[in-house]
């Protein structure tokens, strides 16, 4: 995101705003689906025109689609167009003239390299700034033959006449020495001192310009146009250099017109760069009055910013009357046929494209932010930044940790906070990945949105390194088919998804993946696990799919073999084993009425929630899942259960698949804050799998790669816990340890751990499902808010008493890993003899 | 019309072994830019693997980009010549294109369009929005209750006048008949009976005259009355609305059986509705305005030209553009100051029906959806050579009627059922009447109608033939239906449909509105109740 810092003293930010076309009647696709509207086309194309950025272009930074097919595009604006800049100075000298053409040649010339065409060259789309002597250039609203597709996706023609190639009226689009015509055009009209044909109509302005594609032989354009407008003359006084130029841009066979490359290289233009280089060198580094800090900022983050502040730019256009409100009732149709035919009033006027642009104040948002120290705007990292005796940074800091307790949807409206967020982490993805660590630290708090595609990538660890454009990804493969199948069908209520665009892409991800992994196949589902990352990472490819190809091996270890079904089990039998080991009773209840994990939780995980939760949910949930390890997913899991406890516990098992088969409305923020607690207080080895991503080898007295095999995982109700975990709570947090000791009395008596609960197995009945019946004074409150395990010589007794535990509703039982006799391996000694 | 031409590309390597390869790959024009990448690897799947690791695909894409870029460019050089030669040699219709040029430019940019002004409706109805939400909203209502007042009273005096004259001739009659072959012949029967009917047609004609002239009348004086209204109000400094928009929640309604439900549509990003249930005549939801003091006629006033309309579909034979009777008796009860009086509208209707038929054969319809190319409307009515069989609707489609003076819909959509009353059918989701739904919903979405209500069984009446299956049959077709448009409708870019009502004829057993009514949430997923848990418990 580099943007000249010297550019900034009138940057402004704009709009302008059109309808696309109506698909007529009810037409579908080739693939038997409904049309996606043009809007939406539109609003995927024009994503590529954000990445635009260059000192002679003005920055597309969002496009917004509104109800009734309107689309609103907001991009920088600077200076004042070429019309107005003519008007105020007095007179510009022709060396002036080409130095403003001559940028406006170098911003074609990039468009050029990127493919595309303006076609709506015109004075109103060059806007010019002078600042200190010097003029400077940028072209706007360029982009919108390209993101219309040349006019397909709009009812009204683009560009103006007065401009526009004989071959455009023809019919051929698409060429870029048709904007070489429109450039020499307006420099033709601004030399000759004029305007081109200000009284001819639309129609006599056509024919001229057949005209001159009739005698394309005979030549003499200029000539004629000049000589049409008295100025033959003041033509003739023009250096012969720039008469040429102008002569062979006016040729009426393209082939014959100069690319833009070769434009800058012209002649006219080479004493020139000299002189406007110097200019600009001379100019920037004193600028007359000192920026506000906040306009050194990239341009998206002050869009971003002017949003949060209240920044409503569908407001800002209404009240400049560019959206009409007119009665919805007046313009219903009077006969609607089911062939599609209908009978309508007139169209009304509001509905046409009008060109106004409609500036957008920055004032406001300015004022807001100018109270802020300049090391909020660009924070420093790496100093001490909290000094003791600087009272007043010490109460800054206290109110950020005020701010950080306030719920996350506040924290994100908040500009303040905001503005902070996204600076620091700018910085942070600036020093990323020596900052690796820091970034992790501060996403723990929270991820501001606007940044949240390049964060998740760097907390997953990805390092760009081009080996995306490697991959393959469009060999026909047999997965083919089901991609085609399923991408339609794929979180299509986004638009950026639901556009064509987002349908090519998401393709590529989704066959790049499958190709770099030979050793997997394509799940259903996979869909739904790129589209997050495609959705953050729309214009970078490649950081998407970099993304997704370290976030599957963390969270989604083997899921995607051909045969996963080992994995799955062992996956949803922990989850039973959690939900059980957090929520007994419901876990009871669903066990009686054998609503089973695989009928209803293999979408959550395979797509880790990505297939039932709406995108913005998920950019919450997966917010704090990047934090935590390959267990995460199970918590949340289990929060969602949490959370439909209630009815749950009152529903029989139809009830259970009716609710599930379409999940309802989660609160996501107490579902993240939920799992997150659990998560906490879970012992590591509780949520052990065969099948889990290790980074690290397991320790002697963890639970081993392959002790726990899938049958005992599925006969066991509760988790296993490593004696390594039962060892460090007795160390650390004896407090959270309850430890129930099933060996006989005479085997406690010898040796035991100190404090653990003495019940000898042998004389418990366990018919009765209560608590008192075994007759323990007080067992219930020495069981509560403890980690409750269960251990014995015979694995079977603990299994079987851990049963009875969870049937008694105590929270958080588990079974100590291989018994009692593990813990005499432990050293130093923890058990005592009486 | 533009064409495509194909070029090929010989990529000269050498490969590992330093031996000469070649790679041909034919590159189409116009070339589209992102698929530069995509014809690397094709030419790179002609290559010995090895060479990706040799990283020949840098050189190749670059040889393959400058490539492209020359062809590309003089493919549209070369195109643009073809084109500008046939201009040249007159081969191509300039006349024509330069008329579509100047068309394009005047219907679609503001800058190049003759300006209209907007018309007397669009002011009117602005002024209107205006003042419905100022202060002077109650003395609208004060003069519109009386404007209803008159006129209700003149229907009411024609009645009974009418009665009394039916009444006081059929006494004469019923006398002259007593004397028949006494003192009177069939023949004076009979010339009484003309005489009689020319009277009764002319009281009811000079009332007819009368209340329409009355109506013509309040008409104007309403519309000065508003627009001197809002001239005034801009002087005034502006108070909004004194009563707000609260009062909408206290809709009166005829005692009907109703339930009503909040559901969600979407199977990720859930969407929020409200369905209603309900049982009552559909002229109940039609019923004129002002008929009794209830605050309908605020909340009418209030939604008229807004965002947020209320529409009622109502089923409709297909013989021209009949509406339901007694609607339009309720539409006549008062002066629609807004629109023309229903009868109008309906005439309208129908000569715009007899239009679309006559041009209807020969071209496919398309007037108004923006696509630019259709005129067809106004209609070739010149010249008809055939006469056809009586120009009407088809099942499935509708005709719509706009009013300002009934209780609980803005708009009408009189959709087009001809299913016969006595036996009923079965139809599946493919049925014209059931796609005449969905494009009254599109149409509601379009139009920002967020208030809609169907027939549920797509019947206004019970009969004795609709047995409890059927009904449930039809019911869940129905439902199903709707909630699969509704979902649809999300992506249509337009109002969302915040309330459905599903109607139900006013004579069903309440045995089978249970019924009914217990089916809406199993075809909709009713919303789970909020229920909020202190945390810290």
């Amino acid at each position: 995101m580099a943007t000249g810092t010297g550019t900034t003293e009138t940057r402004r930010l704009c709009a302008i705003t059109f309808f696309a076309k109506l698909h007529p009647g009810d037409v579908c696709g080739s693939n038997g689906l409904p049309l996606t509207p043009n809007s939406i086309a539109i609003l995927g194309r024009s994503q590529r025109l954000k990445e635009l950025q260059h000192e002679h272009l003005c920055q597309y930074l969002d496009v917004v689609r509104s109800k009734h097919e309107r689309t609103i595009v907001v991009s920088e604006y600077v200076g004042c167009t070429l019309e107005e800049h003519v008007k105020r100075q007095t007179s510009t000298s022709p060396a002036q003239m080409l130095c403003i053409f001559q940028q406006v040649a170098s911003g074609l010339d990039v468009l050029h390299g990127h493919k595309l065409v303006v076609h709506n060259l015109e004075p109103r789309h060059i806007l010019v700034e002078s600042r200190a002597g010097a003029v400077h250039v940028k072209l706007f609203n360029y982009g919108m033959h390209y993101m219309t597709k040349g006019g397909a996706y709009v009812p009204f023609p683009i560009g103006n006449i007065r401009y526009m190639a004989p071959e455009r009226l023809l019919g051929a689009n698409d060429n870029i020495k048709s904007d070489i015509w429109a450039w020499a055009m307006l420099l033709l009209e601004q030399l000759l001192q004029t305007e081109l044909w200000p009284k001819l109509k639309l129609s006599n302005i056509a024919w001229k310009l057949l005209a001159f594609a009739r005698n394309a032989n005979t030549g003499g354009v200029v000539e004629k146009i000049a000589r049409e407008h008295q100025r033959w003359d003041r033509y003739q006084q023009l250096p012969l250099p720039v008469r040429e130029l102008l002569e062979r841009c006016l040729s009426v066979l393209p082939a014959q017109r100069p690319l833009p490359a070769e434009l800058l290289q012209h002649a006219c233009f080479a004493a020139l760069g000299d002189h406007s280089q110097a200019n600009v060198a001379k100019s920037s580094p004193s600028p007359s009055l000192p920026l506000p800090l906040l306009l050194r900022c990239p341009l998206a983050q002050i869009y971003h910013l002017w949003q949060l502040a209240g920044g409503d730019v569908q407001a800002e256009l209404k009240k400049e009357g560019l959206i009409r409100s007119e009665a919805p009732i007046l313009s219903l149709p009077q006969i609607v046929r089911l062939s599609g035919a209908s009978v309508c009033p007139p169209r009304s006027q509001s509905h046409l494209m009008d060109e106004r642009v409609v500036l957008l104040k920055l004032q406001p948002l300015l004022q807001r932010l100018s109270r802020l120290p300049a090391s909020v705007y660009f924070p420093l990292l790496h100093t001490q930044r909290l000094q003791p005796q600087q009272q007043q940074q010490q109460q800054q800091l206290q109110q950020q940790q005020q701010q950080q307790e306030l719920p996350l949807l506040i924290r994100e409206r908040d500009i303040e906070y905001q503005f902070r967020r996204v600076r620091l982490f700018t910085r942070l993805l600036l020093g990323y990945p020596h900052t690796a660590e820091q970034l992790q630290r501060e996403a723990a708090i929270d991820i501001p949105p606007l940044l949240r595609g390049p964060i998740w990538a760097a907390l997953l660890g990805v390092l760009p390194n081009a080996s995306y454009a490697k991959i393959d990804k469009f060999t026909a493969t047999s997965t083919d088919r089901q991609i085609e199948v399923d991408i339609p069908r794929c979180h299509q209520y986004d638009e950026l998804l639901s556009s064509p665009d987002g349908h090519r892409k998401l393709k590529r991800l989704l066959k790049a993946w499958v190709t770099a992994h030979p050793q997997y196949v394509y799940w259903q589902g996979l869909d739904s696990l790129t589209a997050p990352f495609l959705y953050l990472n729309f214009n970078n490819e490649e950081l998407a799919f970099l993304s997704l190809y370290r976030f599957i091996p963390k969270y989604l270890q083997w899921f995607f073999l051909k045969d996963n079904s080992a994995i799955i089990k062992e996956y949803l039998s922990k989850f039973s084993q959690l939900s059980a080991f957090h929520e007994p009773l419901l876990a009871q209840h669903l066990a009686s009425i054998n609503f089973i994990p695989e009928l209803f939780a293999i979408p959550w995980f395979l797509t880790m929630f990505s297939h039932v939760f709406p995108l913005h949910k998920i950019l919450h949930l997966w917010d704090k899942l990047m934090l935590g390890d390959s267990s995460y997913p199970l918590f949340i899991g289990v929060a969602i259960l949490k959370q439909l406890k209630s009815t749950l516990l009152s529903s029989g098992f139809n009830e259970c698949i009716l609710l599930f088969s379409d999940l309802p409305d989660i609160v996501m923020e107490s579902c993240v804050i939920e799992s997150q607690k659990m998560y906490e207080c879970t012992p590591k080895s509780i949520t052990h799998r065969q099948h889990a991503l290790r980074s690290q080898p397991a320790h002697v007295l963890d639970i081993g790669l392959a002790d726990v095999e899938l049958r005992h995982l599925q006969a066991e109700q509760c988790p296993r816990i490593s004696a390594k975990d039962v060892h460090q709570l007795l160390m650390q947090q004896p407090e959270q340890l309850a430890l129930i000791d099933l060996r006989s009395v005479v085997e406690y008596g010898r040796v035991h751990v100190p404090h653990s609960i003495n019940i000898p197995f042998a004389t418990v009945q366990l018919g009765e499902q209560r608590l008192e019946a075994l007759q323990v004074p007080q067992l219930e409150a020495q069981l509560r808010q403890r980690i409750v395990v269960c251990v014995s010589n015979i694995h079977q007794h603990a299994v079987e008493f851990s049963h009875f535990l969870v049937a008694c509703g105590v929270l958080r039982t588990c079974i100590l890993h291989k018994g009692f006799n593990v813990l005499h391996s432990i050293e130093p000694n923890i058990l005592i003899s009486n | 019309m533009e064409t495509n031409r194909t070029v090929q590309f010989i990529y000269n390597y050498k490969d590992y072994a330093g031996k000469d390869c070649e790679a041909k790959l034919d590159i189409k024009l116009p070339f589209e830019d992102e698929s530069l990448e995509e014809l690397v690897t094709q030419l790179l799947a002609q290559m010995d693997p090895m060479m990706r690791y040799l990283d020949e695909d840098i050189n190749l894409e670059k040889e393959l980009k400058s490539f492209i870029d020359r062809e590309h460019q003089k493919f549209h050089d070369d195109y643009a010549e073809k084109l500008i030669c046939q201009a040249a040699n007159e081969e191509l219709d300039l006349e024509s294109i330069v008329r579509n040029t100047e068309r394009l430019y005047k219907e679609e940019l503001l800058q190049f369009a003759d300006r209209i002004g907007p018309s007397d409706e669009d002011i009117f109805a602005q002024s209107f929005h205006r003042l419905v939400h100022s202060s002077s909203l109650e003395d609208i209502l004060k003069r519109e209750r009386g404007y209803a007042k008159v006129i209700a009273d003149m229907t009411e005096h024609m009645d009974s006048e009418v009665e009394t004259l039916k009444n006081s001739q059929q006494q004469e009659m019923d006398s002259q008949i007593n004397q028949l072959d006494i003192t009177t012949t069939s023949e004076d029967i009979n010339n009484l009976l003309a005489q009689q009917y020319t009277t009764h047609n002319f009281v009811r004609k000079r009332y007819e005259s009368e209340l329409e002239a009355m109506m013509g009348h309040q008409k104007n004086e309403y519309r000065n009355w508003i627009t001197s209204q809002v001239s005034q109000m801009f002087q005034v400094s502006p108070v909004s609305t004194p009563l707000g928009n609260r009062s909408s929640m206290f809709v009166s309604q005829q005692p009907s059986m109703e339930e009503s439900f909040t559901i969600h549509l979407g199977s990720q990003l859930k969407h929020m509705h409200n369905i209603r249930i309900l049982s009552a005549n559909v002229t109940d939801l039609c019923s004129p305005l002002h008929a009794d003091e209830n605050l309908n006629g605020l909340n009418m006033a209030l939604g008229l030209y807004s965002s947020s309309l209320c529409g009622v579909v109502v089923l409709t034979p297909s013989i021209q553009a009949q509406a339901n009777k007694s609607i339009i008796k309720n539409a006549n009860r008062s002066t629609e100051f807004h629109f023309d009086q229903m009868d109008v509208q309906l005439e309208k209707i129908e000569k715009q029906i007899r239009a679309l038929n006559t041009s209807g054969t020969s071209n496919s319809l398309s007037t108004g959806s923006g696509s630019g190319s259709g005129n067809s409307a106004e209609g070739s009515a010149t010249s008809s050579p055939i006469k056809q069989h009586v120009p009407k609707l088809k099942t499935g489609d509708f005709f719509i009627t706009k009013h300002s003076n009934l209780s609980q819909s803005h708009v009408i959509f009189h959709l087009i059922s001809d299913e016969p009353i006595n036996s009923p059918s079965e139809i599946n989701s493919r049925h014209p009447v059931i796609l005449g739904l969905r494009s009254i919903l599109k149409t509601a979405s379009r139009h920002d109608i967020t208030t809609l209500t169907i027939p549920a069984l797509l019947r206004h009446e019970m009969s004795e033939d609709m047995t409890v299956q059927w009904c449930v049959r039809r019911a869940e077709l129905v439902f199903k239906c709707a909630k699969g448009f509704m979902i649809e409708s999300a992506s249509w870019g337009g109002a969302e449909l915040s309330t459905l009502q599903l109607l139900l004829p006013h004579d069903i057993s309440e045995e089978l509105f249970t019924t009914l009514a217990g089916m809406v949430p199993n075809v909709f997923r009713v919303a789970n109740p909020k229920i909020l848990v202190d945390n810290n418990k």
